[in-house]
């Protein structure tokens, strides 16, 4: 994915008339970054903060922003720092497990109002949740997002090779593990 | 061993109605009160106390090294204890991290002088193989 003519005006508009061209922004990539995040940080209060937390910094820091990395894979930067950052914070106050679903949503004030997987999702999601922070922001890029490493590769600062293999070494735990269920 | 692929692409997360919308306001209200922060010009005059601190940290460092080797006896000098790769390994690196992995085996292949050989390359081959992290990095 390349720069889009759609980012293209949107960046042109954020070097003349700030305001609206930040609206656009979010209104193209509210969505798409809450999802990213979501799937990450599992509870939607979590994702709110975290999504907010991004546009919020993408604003401050838009100087920062060069023209020769797209605007996507920029914003994906912020955003996985952002829930990264939630969900080590939410690790070092932890005094129950939150490495399955269940525990996580019966310990969350909003409880299971906004998860509504059948029993195949959950175990999903309790599998892709015993991954590596990192392998889990690599799987949930390529599997949900379908992510071209390429593009991966910007957003996570890594080599495309190691990618590759973090995502099928994934793959390969994931199965497993929902095999031994 | 079950296939990903079968599992149905349903989305289980909720949100709640018009969140998105609400939530597109809410931030453009936050950003309207605020100004994105001009990059800051770096002049030497900014940077003279950290060169500063960092000159006398390194004249610190020299007088220590050389007072050591002026009043100290060179067969007094404490030797670091070994430790030996079995250890280390046993010790420190019970979760490996693929990506982590990647980065230690990189200077190996380009010491080796592999021709067109990456890390990253040598990684997806082992994991091919069938050969467990835990093994690869032991060796390295």
């Amino acid at each position: 994915m390349g720069i889009s003519d759609q980012d293209k005006d949107i960046i042109e508009l954020l070097k003349t008339d700030g305001n609206r061209g930040f609206r656009l922004l979010v209104e193209r990539y509210s969505r798409m970054l809450y999802w990213h995040i979501r799937r990450l940080v599992i509870l939607h209060d979590d994702a709110d903060d975290a999504l907010q937390n991004t546009f919020m910094n993408a604003w401050k820091n838009i100087g920062e922003f060069r023209n020769e990395s797209a605007l996507y894979t920029w914003l994906y930067s912020i955003a996985t720092n952002e829930a990264l950052t939630l969900i080590n914070r939410r690790k070092r106050n932890a005094v129950v497990s939150i490495d399955d679903i269940g525990s996580l949503l019966a310990n969350s004030a909003e409880g299971s109002t906004w998860f509504d997987g059948d029993e195949a999702q959950v175990k999903l999601q309790n599998a892709i949740l015993k991954l590596p922070d990192k392998q889990r922001v690599v799987f949930n890029l390529r599997y949900y997002d379908e992510m071209p490493y390429m593009e991966m590769s910007k957003v996570l600062k890594t080599s495309e090779g190691a990618l590759k293999a973090s995502y099928h070494h994934a793959v390969k735990k994931i199965e497993q593990m929902l095999g031994s269920d | 061993m079950k296939d990903l692929k079968k599992i149905t692409d349903k989305n289980p997360f909720k949100v709640p109605e018009n969140y998105f919308e609400e939530v597109s306001s809410k931030i453009i209200s936050a950003s309207a009160g605020s100004e994105p922060q001009k990059k800051p010009e770096r002049s030497y005059r900014s940077l003279r106390p950290f060169l500063a601190i960092a000159a006398s940290f390194l004249i610190l460092t020299f007088l220590s090294y050389a007072a050591l080797r002026i009043f100290l006896p060179a067969d007094k000098i404490p030797e670091i204890p070994e430790i030996s790769l079995q250890e280390f390994s046993d010790n420190y690196l019970n979760d490996i991290d693929i990506l982590t992995l990647e980065e230690g085996i990189t200077p190996i292949a380009s010491y080796d002088r592999i021709p067109d050989v990456t890390g990253s390359d040598i990684i997806d081959y082992l994991i091919l193989e069938n050969i467990d992290l835990n093994d690869i990095y032991e060796i390295l």
